[in-house]
């Protein structure tokens, strides 16, 4: 069953990983904009978020997923989705996501799209 | 100068000022967010007006408290208290004070900017044009603020009807995934899980309640506590009941970006639908798990026809001055009886006539076990009792402790008609004497298999002479019952070999039938029936 909300992340290769655990709702979309906003203002500009533990999101939370991309759109950044779940797949592409954000299977995978973006 | 002058100086300064303030427009109108509003609205006016600062402020209504937008010297806080808010655009000059201008204006969504400006750089008094000109750049804010806040309405409104379509494919989706899951325990989380999301509940809570008592409990997330959590005022809750079964799904606090709202019509129509689609899939699952235990029971039933009817011969012996029938009818497709005459190598006739208890493939195996052990003891030719012994045995170590055999074994010698009798637990036969005295052959024993504990058979040594009869049967026959759930009964049984004692073997076996037909009627079948009868001719 889904588990209460809990967030780490780490820095690779001048990108964020922002690894995420339990339902992404109000509470979990404002730590991961928290979390987001902490790198951005040190000139990160390179953002994964990694929702293989998060199979439960509802639409607050992706209104703060939203206000991330925005945020990164006006600072030609860019952020990436890795490990969806095909539910949360789906709802994010219903909710239009994934015209401003890409997603990947997995960080690797991510990160590699990333560099490539940089390039 | 003559005030037409005054105006014509006025509109040529205005004149030379339109493509700022068109330039003006379009930098605000293409602000990404409210506070870059604000600061592109300082720096546009700042430059037009030069002067010294510039200070935004917002509310979001005539109650609320002043906020700063964008400031150049936060002391101007300090002269929060002189915006005064009006309908219309409040536009005020102090010539007596550090800042010189004050300015409301009420927006379109009843919000308002207030307006604080300080000294012109040249120290100047303003004048008209700066007033004109002042008042044109509030109305380019306001402006721009209206397309503002229609493009956060129309992204709101994408939003939502986004999130619509997500409701309604979810609940498509939902109703095709939980119907393939196989674990019930999934296919509730899955449920609750689509119900809290879909909702934008902050928690769910589905209890599983059977007899008055929670039998189980779902919990989302699953470390909330559930007393605590079921106290919360604002809550939707609906329950289905399937088979003494209640499902109650509880969700509660709706979540905004601003905290929790009231759950409105549509969550409780979606949770009623995930409700729905939970009865289905439950009842589903359940009539499919019935419909492969059918399937399952028939195709075993199958299996153990086809092994019984492979164990009971289609044909009896002939034999020379006795006329012999059997009949074996089950009760479902296979029952547990079993009966059988031979001929040993010795030229002796064994009749056997036994009960398994149980139906199906292990009473079919079982009856196959005794089968096969007798086809091999008998041709031995060991004493009945010793015989006994190795049956039980066998069956004892072959089957589980609910499984044992009633059995009547007897071995003809046809030319004297003596019979070696032994009985394990079984109906005891019935002998026709001649003038219609009727024995009962009492050889006693436990049934094959009950216990292992060396409890001896005791054979029983008589003679059919002719003209006798003897009828060996099973329970099926006396406990056949009615509609009214009595009995056949014994006495019938006796009753009724008594006064049929004058057919062939076959026609005494086929009476006996019908009169068992004639007594249960129309009431199904409960048990196998089962019997071989002997007449020494």
């Amino acid at each position: 069953m889904v588990s209460e909300f809990k967030l780490s992340s780490e820095i690779k290769d001048d990108c964020v990983v922002i690894s995420t655990t339990g339902y992404v709702n109000n509470l979990g979309g404002q730590k991961i904009v928290d979390e987001f906003e902490s790198h951005h203002k040190n000139g990160l500009n390179s953002f994964i978020v990694n929702l293989a533990e998060s199979k439960v999101v509802n639409s607050i939370g992706i209104s703060f997923l939203i206000e991330v991309i925005e945020k990164l759109n006006d600072s030609n950044g860019k952020l990436l989705f890795t490990n969806l779940d095909p539910s949360v797949d789906k709802t994010f592409t219903i909710m239009g996501l994934f015209h401003y954000a890409e997603k990947a299977d997995n960080v690797e995978e991510g990160l590699k799209l990333l560099t490539n973006h940089k390039e | 100068m003559s005030e037409a002058n005054n105006y014509n100086a006025l509109l040529d300064k205005l004149s030379l000022q339109v493509s700022s303030f068109q330039e003006g427009f379009r930098i605000l109108t293409e602000s990404k967010s409210l506070k870059d509003i604000g600061k592109n609205f300082v720096h546009l006016l700042r430059g037009n007006l030069l002067v010294s600062d510039i200070n935004l402020f917002q509310k979001r209504n005539e109650n609320d408290e002043w906020k700063e937008l964008y400031l150049q010297k936060p002391d101007s806080a300090e002269f929060i208290n002189n915006l005064k808010t009006s309908e219309a655009l409040n536009l005020n000059f102090e010539e007596e004070l550090d800042y010189k201008v004050f300015a409301t204006l009420r927006c379109i969504d009843n919000s308002y900017f207030g307006l604080i400006v300080g000294n012109k750089i040249d120290k100047t008094k303003f004048n008209s044009l700066d007033a004109i000109t002042l008042q044109i750049f509030i109305r380019l804010l306001d402006n721009a603020y209206q397309t503002y806040v229609a493009s956060i309405r129309e992204k709101n409104l994408i939003f939502s009807l986004n999130h619509k379509v997500l409701q309604l494919n979810s609940l498509v989706d939902t109703g095709i995934e939980i119907s393939k899951l196989e674990n019930n325990t999934q296919l509730l989380e899955l449920a609750l899980e689509r119900a809290v999301a879909l909702t934008n509940a902050s928690k769910g809570i589905m209890r599983i309640i059977r007899d008055d008592k929670v039998i189980a409990t779902l919990r989302l997330p699953s470390t909330i506590d559930v007393a605590e959590t079921l106290k919360s005022k604002d809550k939707i809750e609906t329950q289905v009941d399937y088979r003494g079964y209640s499902y109650i799904v509880t969700l509660v606090d709706k979540e905004s970006r601003s905290g929790t709202e009231t759950f409105d019509n549509t969550d409780e129509i979606l949770l009623t639908a995930f409700a729905r689609q939970v009865h289905s899939a439950v009842e589903n699952k359940e009539l499919h798990r019935e419909a492969l235990e059918n399937e399952t029971i028939k195709k075993e039933l199958s299996v153990a026809s086809t092994i019984q009817k492979r164990i009971i011969p289609e044909t009896l012996p002939e034999i020379e001055g006795y006329d012999l029938a059997g009949i074996n009818i089950s009760s479902k497709e296979v029952g547990g009886d079993f009966y059988d005459c031979r001929v040993l190598e010795n030229g002796k006739i064994a009749m056997i006539m036994a009960d398994v208890a149980g139906k199906g493939i292990p009473a079919s195996l079982l009856v196959s076990s005794l089968s096969a052990s007798l086809n091999a003891y008998l041709e031995m030719n060991i004493p009945l009792d010793e015989l006994g012994a190795k049956l039980n045995k066998m069956i004892y170590n072959a089957s589980t402790a609910d499984k044992f055999i009633t059995c009547y074994i007897s071995i003809l010698t046809p030319s004297t008609g003596e019979l070696d009798i032994i009985n394990a637990g079984h109906n005891p036969s019935l002998h026709l004497r001649k003038e219609k005295k009727l024995e009962k052959i009492e050889a006693g024993g436990v049934a094959f298999g009950m216990f292992d504990m060396g409890l001896p058979y005791q054979g029983e040594k008589r003679v059919i002479e002719k003209g006798e009869r003897i009828l060996m049967f099973t329970d099926g026959i006396p406990e056949a019952m009615n509609e009214n759930e009595e009995e056949y009964s014994d006495e019938r049984l006796e009753k009724f070999c008594v006064d049929n004692c004058f057919h062939s073997s076959d026609k005494f076996i086929n009476e006996l039938v019908a009169d068992v037909r004639s007594f249960t009627k129309d009431t199904p079948q409960s048990d196998d029936i089962t019997a071989l009868y002997l007449i020494r001719k």
